[in-house]
């Protein structure tokens, strides 16, 4: 991504937009592998091409919400581990 | 009210309390963020059994409390009948709220809870780290769901209070054995090693279950509860006097 900026639209528009933070994709991503048993180095791996794939995706947009993040993301999850992405995408649906 | 039926009534309502799911959802999320930031074995065996000491100190301190409030209200060795019908009232009431409203519509196994204790828990869950935060934590996601664990709580103190002491203390120890089976259940498997998405796949793919069968075991506790209690007492009692 050419040092492109882009905005996440934050999920209910309580708290404000803020900017892409690849970092902190690839660390959620690699929490949800990670707690799915998965070896550091292959967490590792897995959350560098979901990012990638995001980040790609992102590429035609300026402007998106926190829920299409989290959406293209578990996508392109499902295909390296289903099962890391059931938990990246219910996460929020547990309590 | 003889001795094994007391203790058995105490046995359904903690298979009741064990049903409900907000202390295994809690648990489950401390678990997931615990492994996802890379925390050790230990810690997380650690973690789970502070939570799960923490849920079962909470249920001990709610019998006892309940046990203590209500043995005021009783006068001589037998239960008012009045407090027998608040209790099978209630035992009716969350029945239907159970089969109604416990999980809420939609995926995932989110709870028919207030949203705001609902984002306090699994805000704490995340911030999670040693032994005294899981136990608190454990505190709290039982006394969460004061709520629907009030009803079956209070027809096990009523059964209990009447008790001889040594029958009392029997009575508490299975309430709250029983009331943990499934906690403790969650937690062995996932010290064991087991995957938290199929753990969750599975309380998601059964929630409906669950619900049902929480709901009419509810149900069931409360109409026998009112026929031999509440109905049949009076009845006897006028038998007894003619």
């Amino acid at each position: 991504m050419s040092g492109k900026v882009i905005d996440i639209v934050k999920s209910g528009g309580k708290r404000p937009t803020e900017t892409f933070d690849r970092v902190k994709l690839h660390h959620s991503i690699k929490a949800a592998c990670l707690s799915e048993r998965s070896h550091d180095g292959a967490a590792d791996s897995t959350a560098e091409k979901v990012c990638d794939a995001v980040i790609a995706w992102l590429e035609e947009r300026p402007e998106v919400t926190s829920h299409d993040i989290r959406r293209i993301a578990s996508r392109h999850l499902t295909r390296h581990n289903p099962g890391a992405a059931y938990i990246y995408e219910h996460h929020r649906f547990t309590i | 009210m003889t001795e094994i039926i007391a203790l058995s009534i105490v046995c359904l309502a903690a298979l009741i309390h064990a049903s409900f799911q907000l202390s295994i959802s809690t648990l489950t999320l401390m678990s997931g963020h615990s492994i996802g930031n890379g925390r050790s074995h230990m810690r997380l065996v650690t973690l789970l059994g502070g939570f799960v000491a923490g849920a079962t100190t909470m249920t001990i301190l709610l019998v006892c409390a309940l046990g203590l409030l209500l043995s005021y209200l009783i006068v001589g060795e037998q239960v008012p009948q009045v407090l027998w019908a608040a209790g099978c009232g209630l035992l009716f009431g969350v029945g239907i709220a159970v089969w109604l409203f416990y999980y809420r519509r939609g995926k995932g196994t989110m709870l028919w809870l207030p949203r705001q204790t609902a984002e306090f828990l699994a805000e704490r869950s995340k911030k999670t780290k040693n032994t005294g935060e899981a136990f608190a934590l454990g505190l709290a996601s039982v006394f969460g769901e004061l709520l629907f664990i009030i009803a079956p709580l209070m027809v096990a103190v009523l059964s209990i209070v009447t008790l001889t002491p040594d029958m009392q203390l029997l009575g508490i120890v299975l309430y709250v054995a029983i009331s943990m089976i499934s906690l403790l259940a969650v937690a062995a498997l996932v010290s064991g090693g087991h995957k938290l998405s199929d753990i969750q796949r599975w309380r998601e793919a059964n929630k409906n279950f669950l619900q049902f069968a929480a709901g009419t075991a509810l149900f069931v506790l409360g109409f026998y509860l009112y026929v031999n209690e509440v109905l049949v007492t009076p009845v006897s009692t006028i038998g007894s006097m003619l």
